[in-house]
């Protein structure tokens, strides 16, 4: 006797439900914990709940099932779905392995790069690197001080891997993420379509991220948490490139019109040029999200810092977690001042009056 | 003696709107403007519009904000495209042209120099005067001498590695002539060229204009809001409202006989003694009497005045580069000095 056979018998469906459910097979779905309680509760005896209407089951799935068994439980919904997936995996992996294959290629090869390489080589090549990017020495001593600083705590290599794997997911973004953008820009169709797949990237919760990747690829492949983190970071770059140049002053696009420049002579000597403010913004935010992700990736066997927080959480391990949390932030500030002073410096030259 | 016509504007519309050519029957057939807007939610830019602009003169193009002025001379080069008309450059319809020679056309027959000044930010000011040189494929090196040749002749010699936003409105918008100059084009299209720009800079705008096409003699479409300007610069002077041409024509002719009430009204306020020449008003062929003295035929007749020392007793012959032509007095200078009005 459920609640909502009444309904059923008042639409004249009982046919239906009952012939459905002996269809469906008698293989009624395994019960439930909250069934079991339920029944266990209704053993005692105690509650003669069945009939106030104050106690009224919200009309879901799983009591609609209740009384018409052709209505499918809310578990065979997840059931269906994880079916569904586990069936179209092999169609995907066919796909998408090769495609993904440079990436674990990428990832692993700098990884060992930048782990490899002894650190008096490889702090001095990052401290050049700083100064070709920002020109400013200021920033080069904050970024000795910092990467001196987790090298005394011997967080030295873990903060490579980091910063490695960071490196060529943002690269990454940015290889597809500003063609994208200008293409979004240069199209208004393609930019409703493209701008809720964005939003819904940036607000997906980053764990959701790694649940169907770690089905599709083996956890010892890095591609698994390269992707996730390329999808989560990809974003920023995107929205501002599309958004960068589609700012670009009118009077000056209708200029490069009047004197007859292409398409492209517009794009590469005016529409990006002065979108490049917009863009850079675009590429710090990137990689600032690419950070937040790499700790989280290391839930999916991603190496570094985060592997270090995971272990201060899982064994309790105070100290550990904390020194390697502000490890983190280190290279947070790091890498934004970075990309901030290089975007000065690009603001600067083409400052507008 | 008229210079030959360089490109020649025929019976061209323009509607705004979302079906334009659905409309256009109506308009041809003579529906105006707020029933245009009333009952087909289009609006009509511009109506009917004929002028031929003649190779180099400063044609000026003169109305008020909404009167279609900027709409008109971006019809010249085709950023915008018409509803229906044609726009002939040297005889040939430039509608009828495809992608590759209207990209030819604004590379090198026609340059546009902007309100705004719209020059490249990122460059320097002299990749942005040799923006039209480059953009047919020369290298910098090739486009060097050219530039800074524009450069110093708007008095900008020296700035070449400054970046636009160093330099002061009135040089940016030497720039952007040095820009348009530098493409070597015949036509120069200026869209509010000097609209920006503080008075005494404006002056200073002008005559470097005029100076300049004394000695290029380019065919330029001026477009203005100020009347002032426009009589100055004009060589023939069109003026717009609602987008149509209300009257065209020399502009000492518009100023002595006014088409219409608008244009009385809109020429009312002006300083007629700086702006009528004596040869607009004198009396052709050698006249009698005793003279005062000799003016020349471009003379304002403010000079006259001022020569005159107010007597208006007297009378002059009037000299035009060194030949005797006509004579003026006076009482003529004083009456030329009332606003006409048109009979009602």
């Amino acid at each position: 006797m459920a609640t909502y056979d009444g309904l059923f018998d008042g639409l004249g469906l009982r046919g239906w439900c009952d012939g459905g459910g002996a269809a469906a097979g008698g293989a009624e779905a395994p019960m439930s914990m909250a069934d079991l309680l339920a029944k266990a509760k209704a053993g005692e005896g105690g509650a003669a709940d069945a009939g106030t209407w104050w106690d009224l089951p919200i009309p879901s799935l799983n009591s609609l099932h209740e009384a018409c068994a052709a209505i499918p439980q809310t578990r065979d919904l997840t059931l269906g779905l994880e079916r569904g997936f586990l069936s179209a995996r092999d169609a995907l992996r066919v796909v998408l392995d090769p495609l993904t294959q440079p990436l674990s290629w990428m990832l692993r090869e700098m990884i060992d790069l930048m782990v490899a390489t002894p650190w008096f080589i490889m702090l001095p090549l990052l401290l050049a690197l700083t100064w070709f990017v920002s020109r400013s020495w200021r920033v080069v001593g904050l970024v000795a001080l910092s990467l001196g600083t987790l090298a005394l705590v011997d967080h030295y290599t873990e903060a490579m891997q980091t910063l490695a794997i960071i490196f060529v997911c943002a690269f990454i973004c940015v290889l597809f993420g500003v063609p994208v953008g200008i293409a979004m820009s240069r199209s208004d169709t393609l930019q409703r379509i493209v701008t809720p797949i964005l939003d819904m990237l940036q607000t997906l919760p980053a764990f959701v991220y790694l649940i169907p990747l770690i089905f599709l690829f083996s956890v010892t492949e890095p591609k698994l948490y390269g992707i996730a983190i390329i999808l989560y970071a990809i974003v920023p770059v995107v929205r501002l490139t599309d958004l960068g140049i589609r700012l670009v002053d009118r009077d000056v696009i209708e200029a490069a019109d009047a004197f007859g420049l292409t398409a492209r002579q517009k794009l590469f000597r005016v529409q990006i040029p002065l979108a490049l403010p917009n863009i850079m913004a675009g590429v710090n935010q990137t990689i600032m999200m690419s950070l937040a992700m790499v700790v989280i990736a290391s839930l999916v066997s991603a190496p570094g810092l985060g592997v270090l927080v995971l272990r201060g959480i899982r064994n309790l391990e105070l100290g550990v977690g904390l020194v390697a949390g502000f490890g983190i932030v280190l290279l947070a500030i790091v890498l934004d001042r970075v990309t901030k002073s290089a975007l000065a410096r690009i603001d600067a030259s083409k400052a507008r009056h | 003696m008229k210079n030959p016509v360089k490109v020649s504007i025929r019976h061209l519309y323009k509607i705004f709107g979302d079906r334009p050519s659905a409309v256009l029957p109506g308009v041809l057939a003579g529906m105006g403007k707020t029933e245009l807007l009333a009952q087909h939610n289009h609006v009509l830019g511009l109506r009917d519009i004929n002028v031929d602009i003649r190779e180099g003169e400063i044609t000026v193009i003169m109305g008020l904000s909404g009167s279609g002025k900027s709409t008109l001379i971006r019809h010249l080069n085709r950023l915008i495209e018409p509803t229906s008309g044609e726009v002939l450059v040297d005889g040939e319809n430039i509608l009828r042209w495809n992608a590759d020679q209207l990209r030819g056309l604004r590379r090198k027959t026609m340059s546009m120099v902007f309100q705004k000044f719209a020059l490249l930010p990122h460059r320097t000011v002299l990749d942005n005067a040799g923006m039209a040189l480059e953009t047919q494929g020369q290298s910098r090196r090739d486009y060097e001498a050219e530039a800074q040749k524009w450069l110093a002749r708007v008095g900008l010699g020296a700035y070449g590695a400054r970046y636009p936003h160093q330099l002061s409105g009135g040089m940016q918008q030497r720039v952007g002539i040095a820009r348009a100059l530098t493409s070597n084009s015949g036509i120069m299209l200026m869209d509010e060229a000097f609209s920006a720009l503080d008075p005494l800079i404006r002056t200073d705008m002008q005559d470097l204009l005029l100076e300049l096409q004394s000695e290029l003699h380019k065919t330029i479409v001026f477009i203005t809001h100020d009347l002032d300007e426009a009589l100055k610069l004009a060589d023939h002077l069109v003026i717009l409202k609602d987008g149509e041409v209300v009257q065209q024509g020399e502009p000492q002719h518009i100023l002595l006989n006014p088409a219409d009430a608008y244009i009385e009204e809109f020429v009312g306020d002006i300083n007629r003694a700086r702006v009528l020449r004596v040869r607009s008003v004198m009396s052709e062929g050698a006249g009698s009497g005793r003279y005062a003295g000799e003016v020349d035929a471009n003379d304002n007749l403010e000079h006259l005045i001022a020569v005159s020392g107010g007597d208006v007793s007297l009378s002059y012959r009037v000299r035009h580069q060194g030949q005797l032509v006509g004579s003026i007095d006076m009482p003529t200078v004083v009456k030329a000095l009332v606003p006409r009005r048109v009979a009602a």
